[in-house]
């Protein structure tokens, strides 16, 4: 697992490459509580480079997602692959998470 | 000097004293400083010299023989000759003197080193490793005080201890250390030298760098030596060093170790919490053929299943996964199932939407604060219409076959519990006559992955379903088992995995 930050306008960016799981969670679990913690924070992260991920990253996301809603800030994933997206469907998180195709569009809205 | 060597070779002296009145000579003596230590013949008065040649030590004049009565150039080469054999003899003297010296000084050093290992062996913790270090130390290079400091590279308080008449501050205990850090190498302050880096109201001081795993952790500082330190002082500091380093090694091991037995105790209690808590025999309900496993992970996963099964009351079976792992995991898994279980247990006319939503409703707030949720199933048998009706907050895979049709995954309709504060979760049904199958299985099947890294999947799970499904349950919760282990061969088992496997039998 490999991550990559970037500020773009206000946006808060999270690039992950890589399996996102138990034992890769703990670095972008910290940036995200970093990145959320603010509020209004904007923060977005791009999946396009990512693999796989279980239910623990699925939880780390969830929560950054309920930080980001709590300090009235905006949390949205973009690019998700096809066996990632499939995991997030198969447990309805698609339903709870803002997802865009990719990250130029995410940030079209966000930055809007 | 010279007397001792008169003295146990007096003979060879006197030897020589005759050979010099045998040629002729008056008188012949050894002197030092003047004073005349031994002449010959005995009783008589000394003359003044005609003839003399000093006795060195290195480039002393430490003595002298003198002649009378002799003066040509033969004798004066001679006595020459053997002034010179005798300050040789001299010299080496003095260096078998000043070398039985050292080897004195070091027995009683390496004496004192292994004092300081057996009175470091049973030490326990860094500070009182230190504590020994500085007081040995002080000892053996007496030394005025002394102070040693420690840091701990995963960003432990860093230790300085003092001995008693030390009286620096930690400050400029602090900034010598980082000298050290940057030098990289003992250093010795002395006043002669006016170095500015020595502290105010220290004459001399000895620091040298404590390495600990190749990195320098620790270090030791000796201050106000009388003599001065000097290049055995400076071994010796390092020996002691080396001892400490040593020490402190093991006792960072020894921690390592007591650790990593609290983790595995850990872990152990985590997998007990989970085990211990699943039904321990298999419900047994008229027009069902059900079976169920758990197996936990090496990292203890949150998986769970439960069954409520009593008179009079509809048969209700749950099986979840709480997200995260280890002890705080199975903790979660016990709260989530109670919930779910009471719920089940209790309510007047349960379903499994009125489960779940209150079940929902007091995981909440403690999984959002914790930042954790989880997947849950719940299903409920309705024996009269030979069906499951069933809610699904965000678990998977569920797989369905219907009697002569194909194994297909059912998606969850809702999201798991805490990952929402409002669910409005509907209850689900299935036809569960003879032959037909659901398999809730959590996601430890579905990610399980090969040596190549590679994942199962749901597809060759639904392959191996459709393969199994005449068989009854045990077997096909057996056949998948199996069907991932033979997948994941080489692979150990990431996660939990659990299985339900209900099937419709004849009543």
């Amino acid at each position: 697992m490999e991550m990559k930050p970037r500020m773009v306008g206000n946006v808060a960016v999270l690039a992950i490459t890589g399996r996102l799981d138990a034992n890769t969670v703990p670095p972008v679990q910290q940036w995200l509580e970093q990145a959320t913690g603010a509020p209004g924070a904007r923060v977005l992260v791009d999946l396009s480079e990512t693999t796989f991920v279980d239910s623990t990253a699925l939880a780390t996301l969830v929560s950054a997602l309920k930080r980001c809603q709590q300090g009235q800030g905006e949390f949205a994933l973009c690019g998700l692959r096809r066996p990632v997206l499939m995991i997030f469907e198969l447990t309805r998180l698609d339903k709870a998470f803002t997802i865009f195709v990719d990250a130029d569009h995410a940030l079209s809205v966000l930055n809007a | 000097m010279l007397v001792s060597l008169l003295s146990s070779q007096y003979t060879r002296f006197q030897a020589m004293a005759e050979a010099w009145l045998a040629q002729g000579a008056q008188t012949f003596g050894v002197y030092e400083q003047g004073r005349p230590l031994a002449y010959w013949p005995a009783g008589q008065r000394m003359l003044p010299p005609d003839l003399t040649a000093a006795i060195y030590r290195y480039d002393e004049v430490i003595g002298e023989l003198r002649l009378t009565g002799l003066r040509d150039e033969a004798a004066r080469q001679r006595l020459q000759a053997e002034a010179g054999l005798i300050s040789y003899i001299v010299q080496l003297e003095h260096e078998l003197q000043c070398m039985t010296a050292d080897l004195v000084t070091s027995q009683d050093q390496q004496l004192a080193l292994y004092r300081l290992t057996q009175a470091m062996r049973d030490l326990v913790t860094i500070r009182e490793t230190l504590q020994a270090v500085v007081n040995e130390a002080l000892r053996m290079l007496k030394g005025r005080a002394g102070f040693a400091t420690y840091v701990a590279a995963n960003g432990g308080e860093p230790i300085v201890v003092q001995s008693s008449a030390c009286g620096l501050n930690n400050e400029v205990i602090w900034r010598l250390y980082w000298q050290l850090q940057t030098e990289d190498r003992p250093l010795l302050l002395r006043e002669d030298d006016g170095d500015l880096r020595r502290p105010p109201g220290v004459h001399n001081l000895l620091l040298l760098p404590i390495r600990v795993r190749g990195m320098m952790m620790a270090s030791l500082g000796i201050i106000d030596r009388a003599e001065g330190f000097g290049t055995p002082e400076l071994k010796l500091g390092r020996a002691i060093t080396d001892q400490a380093s040593a020490q402190i090694e093991r006792i960072l091991l020894y921690q390592e170790m007591v650790e990593q037995a609290r983790l595995r105790s850990e872990m152990d209690l985590a997998r007990r919490v989970q085990t211990d808590l699943l039904p321990r025999t298999l419900p047994e309900v008229a027009g069902l053929d059900i079976y169920a496993y758990s197996r936990p992970a090496l990292q203890v996963g949150g998986d769970f299943f439960d069954f409520i099964n009593i008179p009079n009351h509809p048969f209700i079976f749950t099986i979840g996964d709480v997200s995260g792992k280890g002890v705080s995991a199975a903790l979660l898994m016990s709260m989530t199932r109670t919930a779910l279980h009471s719920k089940a247990q209790f309510m007047p006319s349960p379903t499994p939407a009125s489960v779940m939503r209150q079940s929902s409703e007091d995981l909440y707030n403690d999984f959002t604060r914790i930042g954790v949720f989880a997947t849950i199933f719940v299903g409920q048998y309705d024996h009269s219409n030979r069906e499951i009706m069933y809610t699904n907050a965000g678990h998977a895979p569920v797989i369905y076959r219907p009697c002569h049709g194909k194994a297909e995954l059912l998606l969850a309709d809702h999201t798991a519990v805490g990952v929402l504060p409002v669910n409005n979760f509907q209850n689900r049904y299935l036809a569960m006559r003879p032959g037909d199958l659901l398999i809730v299985a959590t996601d430890g099947f579905s990610d399980a992955r090969n040596a190549d890294d590679e994942l199962f999947g749901i597809d060759r799970l639904l392959a191996a379903v459709d393969e199994l499904a005449e068989q009854p349950a045990r077997a096909i919760a057996d056949g998948l088992f199996s069907v991932v282990d033979r997948f994941s061969a080489g692979h150990p088992q990431d996660d939990d995995q659990t299985i339900i496997v209900i099937k419709g039998a004849a009543l």
